[in-house]
């Protein structure tokens, strides 16, 4: 623990004040990212991942999204405290994001030129002339046939997955240190989605760009992702390499997940396996584990505590929270032994509740 | 773009066919004999008879109207039936003042209508949306005519700042050539003058301009909210960008084609509220002139006041539309 | 539409419910309330005007131009009437008028947009572009032209008023006719093979008539105004003497300087009635829609 992490984050509090009252929408999160890693952050819509993310940045949507508590470290460089203006300058050139649909996330009325250009004289001294050059590399670094010529166009004119490449290009623009990917290829068809997740992978290996990539699709992050974070209810329950965590899943929620997803090995008979109920409301605080609801693993100790993240062989030696090495830890106070992740259910007595 | 613009005017034909037919059938449902209704105590046998000859009151129907199409296209819109005046040669002289007004009008609600909209859209909810949202509430409930009637009794009448009758110094004496008086006295070389032209303007143009005024608030007020929600201006941010750029390149980039549609509609009710503000303030326009023309029961000159408002108003807002097609790059491709 | 919602129990449901939440939603919306006061007061002036005016609003009461004072609240005019009895009057001519017309508009605009938007084709073609044709006119001109036209008088007056807003409530049904008809429970009506008609009354109509009800309430506000315009152009009631708001206003204009209070007085009466109609219309809008739900 004694080296320092590119981006550290601790025990994030983001809440939306709404007219129903206060969302509590990210309730303590914290995780590592070391420089060139890629993490996978998976969990449900609405389980505080795009939260967590727009926090980091300082982009909750306000007056309505605030930190209430935690720290965001970039290189040591506590970023929640930053000014509007030293944030503005950290955004783009150091930490760059890609969000899910590039239909609506480029502006219509502008030229892929302008918002090209714009972010790279946001941040650097450099004439128009420059700028332009380097939108034509970056253009055909994400393989965009005729770069010159199609700086000219609107992004109506692009097609889905060529408009999530220029994305691409602008995030990677200015040689960020983190790049933030939140669903990059959901909203995509399933042939370009391989294509453009190719591509992120590649330029981001080349550049040694750490990467946080945000998604549902557990299948995308078994091939992108060194680790895994998995949230839910607004907190990291399970965290991981990615093949410990695959290969070995120990929170009732994260076997779940595994188990609702089409396996093309076959290995659960081809049967598709929902996790049933909705995630909690988050308006009010959790009392106890907040899966507890929907939890077969479910214990009487959960409806009052709240499990903490801890290792899941007991905890000797330091906790590695990052890297190959890192430790693999869940938040459960009953956590699915291996001989039950093929089942889906408890197999011992000690189990709480059947449904 | 060129063929866009051909089948916008094609599209304004049907519509100027029914406007010229609505008017024709206008002058012939005046109640009781056309002689009588449309020269009222002006008529004399010989009146009567050049107005039925003028009309071509003995033909078919379908005749007149064909008449009347063909004269309206040349460009002959009929005469006052009380001094015989050609419509268009006194509308040329009455128009520049209507011109002028509305213009005053335009400026003051876009110039004031646009900044407020967007402070309130920063401030949704807070204190200073609410003023500015009752501001405009105020604005479309007050009719044109009472606030210029409030304006000339406390800027004119109690506290004497701004003049509240005409458009000018009646003692002015300078050469008028296009009737603007703005343009005329700046061309003249009178500075004092044109100082004297806009004090004239400034209260019929926020009586005129109070309507347009509140209806443009509140669509940039909404167009700059929505548009603030949109991905792009969150991508935008994410990039680093300066507040200001976002806002100003990102946010009104897209929250204007909205507000360019509304200012362009807004045109019918200037030309229309322009009657009862010339009325208000004693402005020689257009407006005062169909007013006169009511009360004189000189039915040809509203009938072809109607005529060319209609058409200027479908001008204006064939203009708007594509400078809203040059704005948004997704209608000027398809 | 509460004909259709007690033939179809689904509908009957989604229509109490939709009301029901609306009905909720516009009691915690203060702006709304407050339209709604202003527009009961303005009604109650309007239906009580015989029954609580001091004075006859024909008849001199009193010396010419008096100031406001316990007797004349709001004072008399030239001829010596009451201008508080006046503005109750004027109340009165005004609801009845502005009612009516907005009615009206709302019969004809509707009549003309569920044609256009049930059944399309080339009759939407050619209603759409008589609309066109009427829009294009500034509405005060149009109005203007109608009175002249048919001659000055209430009814004439009322025609007059909802011919240049019958227009937009054709457009404004005819364009959520439109949406509806790719709804996914019309296309289902459609599939199981209910008659046009049917679909367009039994399971069209019901739904897009909110916007219609929203278009109304601000359009009042309008209507009062443009009658009071009408009024104040000299082409209200065919009788001089009549205690219409824009028609007093022309003599009020000509003692603005020594008697600005009368001006301020009938305006008052105009603004506030416009203001309740607006803030009535706004508030039912943000209730009715629920996607506007913040």
């Amino acid at each position: 623990m004694s080296d320092q992490h590119l981006l550290e984050v601790r025990d994030l509090v983001v809440r939306f004040r709404t007219h129903d009252g206060a969302v509590h929408a990210v309730n303590g999160v914290s995780f590592d990212l070391a420089a060139g890693e890629t993490l996978g952050v998976a969990g449900e819509s609405g389980c505080g991942k795009s939260v967590t993310n727009l926090a980091i940045v300082g982009l909750l949507p306000k007056p309505a999204g605030r930190v209430e508590g935690g720290s965001v470290k970039l290189e040591g460089r506590e970023l929640t405290t930053l000014k509007e203006e030293e944030l503005r300058q950290v955004r783009g050139s150091e930490i760059a994001m890609i969000f899910q649909d590039p239909m609506t996330s480029l502006n219509p009325v502008l030229r892929i030129e302008e918002q090209l250009i714009e972010t790279i004289q946001a941040h650097r001294e450099v004439t128009k002339e420059a700028a332009r050059t380097r939108a034509i590399e970056l253009l055909t670094a994400v393989g965009v046939a005729n770069p010159e010529s199609r700086l000219r166009s609107y992004p109506h004119e692009f097609s889905g997955g060529m408009r999530q490449r220029v994305m691409i290009a602008m995030a990677l623009a200015l040689e960020p240190r983190v790049l933030i990917a939140d669903e990059p290829t959901t909203a995509l068809d399933v042939t370009i989605q391989a294509q453009v997740l190719d591509l992120l992978r590649r330029l981001t290996e080349e550049r040694g760009t750490a990467t946080i990539l945000v998604t549902h699709d557990l299948g995308v992050l078994a091939g992108m992702a060194d680790r895994v974070n998995v949230m839910y209810a607004g907190a990291v329950i399970e965290s991981g390499t990615t093949d410990d965590l695959f290969a070995n899943p120990r929170h009732p929620y994260t076997v779940g997940l595994l188990r609702s997803i089409p396996r093309l090995d076959g290995e659960t008979g081809g049967k598709l396996v929902p996790i049933e109920g909705r995630p909690p409301d988050l308006i009010d605080a959790p009392v106890g584990c907040s899966f507890y609801a929907r939890c077969a693993w479910r214990t009487d100790r959960c409806a009052t505590e709240t499990p903490a993240l801890l290792p899941i062989d007991g905890g000797k030696g330091p906790i590695v929270t990052s890297g190959p090495a890192a430790t693999h830890v869940a938040a459960c106070f009953n956590p699915v032994a291996p001989e039950e992740v093929a089942e889906g259910r408890p197999l011992r007595r000690s189990g709480g509740a059947t449904r | 773009m060129g063929r866009y613009i051909v089948r916008r005017l094609l599209a304004a034909i049907p519509v100027l066919i029914g406007l010229s037919i609505l008017l024709f059938a206008y002058i012939r449902i005046l109640p009781g004999d056309p002689c009588v209704a449309i020269l009222g105590q002006h008529r004399t046998p010989e009146a009567c008879a050049a107005l039925r000859e003028n009309l071509g009151l003995d033909l078919p129907l379908w005749q007149q109207y064909i008449s009347y199409l063909l004269k309206t296209i040349s460009g002959d819109l009929g005469a006052s039936v009380v001094n015989s005046q050609p419509f268009v040669a006194e509308f040329l002289t009455r128009f520049p003042g209507t011109i002028e007004l509305t213009i005053g009008a335009l400026i003051f609600s876009i110039g004031v209508g646009i900044p407020l909209g967007r402070l309130a859209a920063r401030k949704v909810g807070g204190w200073l949306d609410g003023l500015i949202t009752g501001v405009s509430l105020f604005g479309v409930s007050i009719p044109v005519f009472v606030l210029g009637l409030a304006l000339v009794v406390i800027f004119g009448v109690i506290l004497g700042w701004l003049p509240t009758q005409g458009r000018i110094d009646a003692r002015a004496r300078f050469d008028a050539t296009s009737g603007i008086l703005l343009v005329d006295t700046l061309f003249a070389g009178r500075l004092d003058l044109f100082v004297d032209v806009v004090r004239h303007l400034i209260l019929p143009s926020i009586a005129l301009g109070s309507i347009p005024l509140a209806i443009i608030t509140r669509i940039t007020r909404a167009s700059v909210i929505e548009v603030a929600n949109e991905d792009y201006v969150r991508t935008a941010r994410s990039k680093g960008l300066k507040e200001k750029t976002v806002d100003n390149r990102h946010v009104m980039r897209n929250a204007w084609l909205p507000v360019t549609t509304v200012v362009g509609l807004q045109v019918g009710g200037l030309l229309g509220g322009a009657v009862l503000t010339e009325t208000v303030f004693v402005w020689n326009g257009v407006g005062r002139w169909v007013v006169d023309a009511i009360e004189n029961h000189d039915y040809p000159i509203v009938q072809s006041t109607i005529l060319v408002f209609a058409v200027i108003f479908l001008i204006v807002n064939l203009i708007v539309d594509v400078g809203y097609a040059l704005l948004n790059p997704k209608i000027r491709y398809q | 539409m509460f004909r259709a919602a007690l033939v179809d129990p689904q509908i009957a449901r989604a229509s109490r419910g939709l009301w029901g939440d609306a009905a909720r939603r516009l009691r915690r919306n203060r702006p709304a309330l407050v339209g709604l006061f202003c527009i009961v007061l303005f009604a109650l002036a309007a239906i009580l005007a015989p029954v609580i005016s001091p004075f006859d609003p024909y008849a001199m009461n009193g010396s010419s131009l008096d100031a406001p004072s316990l007797t004349h609240l709001f004072g008399t005019d030239l001829l010596g009437r009451d201008i508080f009895s006046r503005v109750l009057y004027g109340a009165q001519i005004s609801l009845f008028v502005g009612v009516g017309a907005v009615v009206l508009a709302l019969v004809i605009g509707g009549v003309l947009g569920a044609i256009a938007g049930g059944f399309g084709g080339r009759i939407d073609g050619v209603i759409m572009r008589a609309t066109d044709v009427f829009l294009s006119i500034p509405s005060i001109l149009l109005a203007i032209g109608i009175v002249t036209a048919l001659g000055r008088g209430m009814v004439q007056l009322m025609f007059a008023i909802a011919v240049s807003y019958a227009p937009t409530f054709a457009r404004l049904l005819r364009g959520s006719l439109l949406a509806l008809r790719e709804a996914d429970y019309v296309v289902a009506a459609r599939t199981i093979g209910a008659s046009r008609m049917r679909i367009l009354v039994r399971h069209m109509l019901p739904n897009a008539l909110t916007p219609l009800i929203v278009q109304a309430t601000l359009v009042l506000a309008t209507a009062i105004i443009d009658i009071a315009g009408l009024g104040f152009l000299g082409l209200g009631p065919a009788d001089p003497r009549t205690p219409e708001w824009g028609t007093m206003l022309v003599d009020a204009r000509r003692f603005m300087q020594t008697a600005p209070h009368i001006v301020v007085f009938i305006g008052g009466a105009i603004v506030i009635s416009a203001i309740g109609f607006n803030l009535l219309g706004d508030g039912l809008r943000e209730s009715l829609d629920p996607k506007l739900k913040r």
